[in-house]
């Protein structure tokens, strides 16, 4: 087996786009997968904070926030750097490091997000005159008239019309966004025929579900040319067509750049000799095989992804490495039980706590391996559920790792 | 290791997160098919405890992208595989099913005759024209594969072997023995450049494959029994069994054991190896012979689904880059579509064609000097869908042995 100069564990956003950062700067990288990552249950939509002006927000947070870590520079560079991927693979992005730019949800709030697929961006809805909401006969999970009752609280001064259409998708299983998605694809004109029908000008806006095909926006432009009303998608429960996109415009931009990209390939512990990593063990059904590297980027998703696990109550740990996991003492901090309060969840800062190279690094500060990584839903200390900072922390550590 | 593979204590680790959905061919080809969250573990705990018939289970391809894409560790595709051997133990099977099963006991009912391997060429050229097939259920749009007018292990004693005191056994798998023996005659030279002897065992019989995913479960059960008695034999002598064939060596190394489960079926697959495996493991222990004649030839290489599954790397692509001038690059268009017989099944050709096009398309459009792939019905759907013959990457490193 040829040595790596870098191996990523893990194919998530960050895992992706580390592989994508380090291949770019003509690095041999292996990306080592179990499961097929986060994006596909995803928005597409990347958060840095939730918070009126960022990078204030970013200024005051504590020094052990993984954003102290990466640092300012690395939010911008990698935002500009998932900009061009995307671009790579016709799926133009909105957006920039601070921008606030609004999606319409799944249920009719506007929810602002940094980096926005252009078919989610929303900016222009405001200047709208008459909004147009269309169902999909049969489709699950999305309820034109209660987006359109929620969005009237928001906008009271538009008109609204919900519009059903029947794309004649039924005739199998229930029919979820990804479904219409990939039967739209390469397979759009009834679909814009119908839209014509509406006769929306170009004061009109159409919100549709994300079903404007798979890959980047080849239906969508198929579709737009034909309106004069601009559309917008909104988000969607899981399986997700703008994650998937972004999924393939980055697996896309790897496989053309070369990089070798393993499934199903469970990591089950480190090679080392002292502080440095020189490999990792898979673990296939029969027997384990060596991956020998020079760098490797821990990507595994942390608490919610098996990058961290807890068999015992109080005893978190990770699971490759065994590297030590920063938790709140004391029972009573690990949870709130009001869900949707302004305070967040204190198990949620479980996770791996790092040197500002994003070294692991044990209680005292001291860097156990100087050659390992740590990205992405692994690094400890904040609720990047609740801080809306799971995307910029995984794009931005995933950056930093790569060209250290 | 029991609990944790055995496909039936796998399902309640379901989240529902629709990983296998997102990542699914079929599904993406087809609209009929539940898809495998709702087939696999979803019905499957139903299934199980109770007479339910679902309708869709019958588009499950047995790919195994879903198990691929399930960040928990859910046998989807073998518990799929499980509750179709438990419909037809109150259902009849199609003819054409019983048939695309047991291409072992026809090829075998065949070598006994006179020409048989002729004949049966020719009828089945002539059956194809008469649409014969398509009455029985078969695609009437394929070519049955041709049998080769000495099977591999008829025309084995021939080969001419230096002796050695370092052994494998050679697991042939059905397609190569009866279809393409000159991938077993590749590996045979192959392994013997490397200071092996190959051996054949005649007790083994098909993998069972084809059985399982048409649902003959018990008949697939033998053969698991049969082939893991002999492989622990042969590992007793410490000998290892190695097959180029990725779908038997992912049954004999993973599905026997996620299907039934037993202890003693895992202790035997340790000694079963995928033929690129073995050789890297060669490799890493500065065993392999690497005195190779370069080949000037850019390879694009279709990596096969159930290769992918047992999560070895890609050692071909590795090996075939030490031979001077030689480049690999990998396809990376998904599943082929064929996955074993269902591609062959008269109501599944279209999906399996559908799902291959992005393949077939790459396949057109790249510049190569040749398609290489493992596996052997991957081989055939790339062969029907472009016109281009591939081959098996061993037939590569032979050559540069010569």
């Amino acid at each position: 087996m040829k040595t790596s100069d870098v191996i990523v564990i893990g194919g998530g956003l960050a895992g992706l786009m580390a592989a994508a950062v380090a291949v770019g700067r003509g690095q041999k990288v292996t990306v080592l997968t179990y499961g097929s990552g986060s994006l596909p249950l995803a928005s597409g939509a990347i958060d840095f904070i939730n918070a009126k002006s960022p990078e204030a927000a970013i200024k005051d947070l504590p020094a052990h926030h993984p954003y102290k870590k990466i640092g300012t520079k690395a939010l911008d560079s990698a935002a500009k750097f998932l900009i061009d991927i995307a671009a790579k693979a016709n799926l133009p992005y909105n957006g920039k490091f601070g921008a606030q730019i609004p999606i319409v949800t799944a249920v009719g709030t506007l929810k602002y997000s940094a980096l926005v697929p252009e078919s989610m961006d929303a900016s222009t809805l405001a200047d709208k005159k008459k909004i147009f909401v269309v169902g999909i006969t049969g489709l699950k999970d999305f309820y034109p008239k209660m987006i359109a009752d929620n969005l009237k609280k928001i906008f009271p001064d538009k008109t609204f019309e919900v519009i059903q259409i029947d794309l004649n998708l039924l005739g199998g299983r229930d029919i979820t966004c990804m479904d219409a998605a990939q039967l739209l694809t390469d397979n759009e004109q009834q679909l814009a025929n119908e839209l014509k029908a509406l006769n929306a000008t170009a004061d009109d806006a159409i919100i549709l579900p994300p079903i404007l095909g798979i890959m980047g926006n080849f239906s969508r432009d198929v579709v737009k040319t034909q309106l004069r009303a601009e559309i917008f998608e909104t988000t969607c429960l899981p399986p997700s067509p703008p994650g998937m996109r972004l999924q393939r415009a980055f697996m896309k931009f790897l496989q053309s750049s070369g990089v070798k990209f393993f499934e199903n390939s469970k990591v089950v512990r480190g090679v080392v000799e002292g502080k440095k990593v020189t490999g990792v063990v898979v673990e296939n059904v029969v027997r384990e095989k060596i991956f020998p590297a020079k760098k490797v980027i821990l990507a595994t998703g942390g608490f919610y992804s098996g990058g961290i696990k807890m068999r015992d109550f109080d005893n978190p740990r990770e699971p490759i490495f065994d590297l030590p996991v920063f938790f709140p003492e004391g029972a009573e901090n690990w949870s709130n039980p009001q869900l949707f309060s302004d305070k967040p969840q204190g198990f949620a800062l479980t996770g791996i706590f790092t040197n500002e190279n994003l070294n692991p690094i044990d209680k005292d500060g001291k860097v156990l391996y100087d050659n390992l990584h740590v990205v992405g839903a692994n690094l400890g200390g904040c609720d990047k559920i609740f801080e809306r900072s799971a995307g910029g922390i995984a794009i931005a550590s995933a950056y930093k790792a790569a060209t250290i | 290791m029991s609990d944790k593979t055995q496909a039936i204590f796998t399902g309640d680790r379901c989240l529902s997160c629709t990983s296998c959905m997102a990542n699914c061919p079929v599904m993406a080809a087809v609209k009929e098919y539940r898809g495998p969250k709702l087939v696999g573990p979803a019905h499957g705990r139903m299934h199980f405890s109770q007479e339910d018939v679902e309708d869709t289970l019958n588009y499950c391809s047995n790919c195994k992208s879903c198990d691929r894409a399930c960040p928990s560790g859910v046998a989807v595709s073998t518990l799929n595989m499980l509750q179709r051997a438990e419909y037809y133990k109150k259902h009849e099977h199609l003819r054409s099913e019983d048939m695309l099963a047991h291409g072992e006991r026809m090829a075998k009912l065949i070598r006994k005759l006179p020409f048989g391997a002729t004949f049966s060429n020719l009828g089945m050229s002539i059956g194809k024209t008469l649409g014969v097939f398509s009455a029985l259920g078969i695609a009437g749009e394929r070519n049955m594969p041709a049998y080769a007018s000495t099977s591999f292990k008829d025309g084995f004693p021939k080969i001419k072997q230096p002796s050695s005191s370092k052994k494998v056994v050679m697991f042939t798998g059905c397609y190569i023995n009866d279809n393409e023996p000159q991938v077993g005659q590749a590996f045979v030279k192959v392994m013997n450049a490397n200071g092996y002897e190959v051996l054949i065992d005649k007790q083994f019989n098909c993998c069972g494959s084809p059985l399982v995913v048409t649902g003959f479960l018990d008949e697939a059960r033998q053969h698991a029994d049969n082939n893991i008695s002999r492989i622990l034999d042969w590992k007793r002598q410490g000998i290892p069994v190695v097959t180029p064939c990725t779908s038997c060596s992912l049954m004999l190394k993973e599905e026997y054991h996620e299907l039934f489960g037993e202890e003693q079926f895992h202790e035997a697959a340790t000694n079963v190896y995928d033929a690129f495996e073995f050789l890297e493991i060669l490799q890493e222990r500065g065993e392999f012979n690497s005195n190779l004649k370069p080949l000037n030839q850019k390879l694009l290489y279709h990596v096969p689904c159930h290769l992918k599954s047992q999560a070895i790397g890609l050692p071909a692509q590795d090996i075939l880059e030490e031979i001077g001038g030689v480049k690999v690059q990998t396809a990376d268009a998904g599943c082929c579509g064929i996955s074993g017989n269902y591609g062959f099944r008269k109501d599944k050709y279209e999906i399996s064609m559908k799902i291959g096009a992005k393949l077939f398309e790459r396949v057109k459009q790249t510049d190569f000097d040749k398609v290489i792939s493992d596996c052997g019905t991957c081989r055939m759907q790339i062969h029907h869908g472009t016109d281009i013959k591939p081959c098996h990457p061993i037939e590569i490193l032979a050559k540069a042995y010569q």
